[in-house]
């Protein structure tokens, strides 16, 4: 890409980068808010780069990729819960072992189903959907109405988990599992049930995040694609105090962070580019240390609920 | 997030007394992993027996095959070493990736400025900044953690991806070895250079430092009130704060700690291995490194025997991948599910108790 890095170009790169932060980060929120603490972001991210890149190359279609990479997410979110809700393991360190067997899948899968070779094949990249009329408008069409409709739909997903949220009855109950288990245990809600269900989505949206990177913005898999950007949505829901609308925000901030980082080495500039690329990391430390201190964090977060307990 | 989000695993004092007990669990979890992993193996057409036979044996069939393992070990051993050090204060240390690899940096820079200096004054200088350049970076997440309470996973994390950058920076910029076709430092002064013990096939001294530095995790843990400390920290901070015990400096302490172990890890790795800074050189030894701690669970005194026998699956599936053409990602999984079912075998201990 050798566009030059015009304030609507920057603007509109920012939206499109800012895709796989809000689905990993909606979706560690998501699972965080029922006490469900996923760790395996990285992990899973990779495992659905790797299957979205290959369903998608396989099958030919992009929309296959998404689904088989949702389900694949879904698949290591279904065991978070297993083996957190279920055998009430660490869920630290059942994390961090699903991020270990993500990590492998992710490579192993390519090199069976390509095989070893020298030039991995491509897919096609997801196309821009202009809105029809709003994609007209000076400016502002340019910016918001042109772009792939993952990034709407992570618009759209962010309003309908507010939503969800804040303004219904479920939502309720689905905090209240993450506030205090017991408490919303004795109110009839059922804490596995509503900790299966947002972990299993949950995984769903990080694969899906992690399908993004090689659809929109390689055309391949390679080996550890994703950059610590599991990493960096683990930061951005404590950064966006696992509210949906927050998370969003922050997901706009990290976007544009990357876009500086790997943009401006492509215009030039006298910093050595190395410098510029651990801008996204540095640059999440510093916003922890204004933060992280007055983050609202779920009382639950990372914590298994055992009814049959008294003392927690 | 409160301090109080995991339960770090409490040291065992009794091991050896228990040690046959709890080796159930473990050979249980091995063969059921492999039984899991034979089924795939088999289904994509490979000789499964061949290739277990490859993976366990590699390792003792030649001086060749020991050799590989021992020098796997070593970097395995104090990667887990990191990582199971600060787990004995109740931190949990995800960057030894990034302690390695600015450890290496240390210790190339060294070599390099110095590269002239004879090598009774080079080698330990060398090693030297390597540990101190890794402790450097676990400092910066210990007091990131001490000042502004930012939890540490986070930050030991994100700043690995800085030291892949800064290693990038530092091959291609400053020291760069323009022939190698690959980011690549120009070679330490010889001096800096690790002794090698055996000739050929060539094993360096570190694997003497290595175990030494086991016996000093030992001796400083178990032995020592200053370890003592640590471990009190990590079993109940809040009693260990009323006793009056700086348990907040104990969390800088333990991550300065794992940051130097794994500089001498990335120093030995310069100094005996590769004698240069090479992009990639940390391989996948923080991933192993957890993997082998979190077998231990924590355990300083289990790490180098968990180290050997993942050592030995390395090697093994190295040489697997070579000739029966197994891809090596296969014993990576492997290795994952042991972990998994060695966790699992906890829980059917707690349900039978």
């Amino acid at each position: 890409m050798s566009e030059s890095l015009t304030i609507i170009n920057f603007l509109k790169l920012i939206l499109l980068t800012m895709v796989p932060f809000v689905l990993a980060g909606q979706g560690t929120m998501l699972g965080g808010r029922t006490g469900v603490f996923n760790v395996a972001q990285e992990g899973i991210m990779l495992v659905g780069a790797s299957v979205g890149f290959l369903a998608s190359w396989l099958s030919g279609s992009l929309f296959v990729g998404m689904l088989a990479a949702m389900a694949a997410g879904g698949l290591f979110g279904l065991a978070l819960a297993y083996f957190t809700t279920s055998l009430k393991m660490n869920q630290f360190v059942i994390g961090l072992a699903l991020f270990f067997i993500g990590l492998g899948l992710s490579t192993l899968l390519p090199k069976l189903v390509i095989g070893v070779t020298l030039t991995p094949p491509l897919i096609p990249t997801l196309q821009d959907v202009p809105i029809p009329l709003l994609s007209k408008i000076p400016i502002l069409g340019a910016i918001f109405f042109s772009q792939n409709w993952l990034v709407y739909a992570s618009v759209g997903l962010s309003v309908l988990l507010y939503y969800l949220l804040y303004k219904t009855s479920l939502g309720l109950a689905l905090r209240a599992v993450g506030e205090n288990s017991a408490a919303a245990d004795s109110l009839g809600i059922s804490v596995p049930r509503m900790r299966y269900a947002a972990s299993i989505i949950g995984g769903m949206l990080i694969g899906l995040a992690g399908a993004y990177l090689p659809m929109v913005y390689t055309g391949t898999f390679t080996e550890n694609m994703v950059k610590g950007r599991g990493w960096l949505a683990i930061a951005l829901t404590f950064f966006g105090g696992w509210s949906p609308h927050t998370i969003f925000y922050g997901s706009l901030f990290f976007a544009g962070v990357e876009v500086l980082a790997y943009r401006v080495q492509v215009i030039g500039s006298i910093i050595p580019y190395q410098f510029l690329l651990m801008l996204p990391y540095l640059a999440t430390i510093l916003v922890m240390v204004f933060t992280f201190r007055k983050s609202r964090v779920p009382a639950f977060l990372g914590q298994n609920y055992d009814r049959e307990k008294r003392v927690l | 997030m409160s301090e109080q989000t995991f339960n770090p695993p409490l040291p065992q004092k009794t091991v050896l007394q228990t040690a046959a007990q709890k080796a159930v669990p473990y050979l249980a979890a091995v063969i059921v992993s492999f039984l899991v992993a034979g089924v795939f193996i088999a289904a994509m057409g490979f000789d499964v027996l061949k290739a277990y036979e490859t993976i366990f044996f590699t390792s003792f069939r030649s001086l060749n095959g020991f050799v590989q393992t021992l020098l796997k070990l070593i970097p395995l051993m104090l990667h887990a070493y990191a990582f199971t050090v600060p787990l004995t204060a109740g931190k949990y240390n995800i960057g030894a990736e990034g302690q390695f690899l600015a450890g290496a940096i240390g210790a190339t820079a060294v070599g390099i400025v110095f590269a002239s200096l004879p090598p009774l004054v080079l080698l330990p200088l060398v090693l030297l900044g390597g540990i101190l350049a890794g402790a450097f970076w676990g400092l910066i997440p210990g007091w990131l953690l001490y000042r502004f309470s930012i939890n540490e996973i986070l930050t030991t994390t994100l700043f690995n991806f800085v030291s892949f950058n800064l290693v990038d920076f530092i091959a291609t910029k400053v020291w760069a070895d323009t022939a190698a076709g690959h980011p690549t430092t120009i070679a330490i002064g010889e001096g800096g250079w690790l002794p090698l013990l055996v000739n050929r096939p060539p094993l360096h001294a570190g694997i003497l430092l290595a175990l030494a530095l086991a016996a000093a995790v030992y001796v400083y843990t178990n032995r020592t009130v200053a370890g003592y400390d640590l471990v009190a920290t990590g079993a109940n901070p809040r009693a260990a704060k009323v006793y009056g015990i700086n348990v907040r400096r104990m969390f800088i302490l333990s991550l300065v700690l794992a940051g130097a172990i794994a500089g001498l890890s990335g120093a030995i790795e310069v100094a005996g291995v590769q004698h240069r800074l090479i992009e990639g050189m940390q391989s996948n030894f923080l991933v192993l490194g957890l993997i082998i701690g979190l077998l231990a669970k924590g355990n300083n005194l289990a790490v180098p025997f968990v180290a050997f026998f993942i050592a030995i699956l390395e090697v093994g599936a190295s040489a697997m991948q070579r000739t029966l053409m197994i891809p090596v990602q296969m014993i990576f999984i492997v290795e994952a599910l042991v972990l998994v079912f060695v966790l699992m075998s906890d829980v059917i201990g707690r349900r039978r108790r």
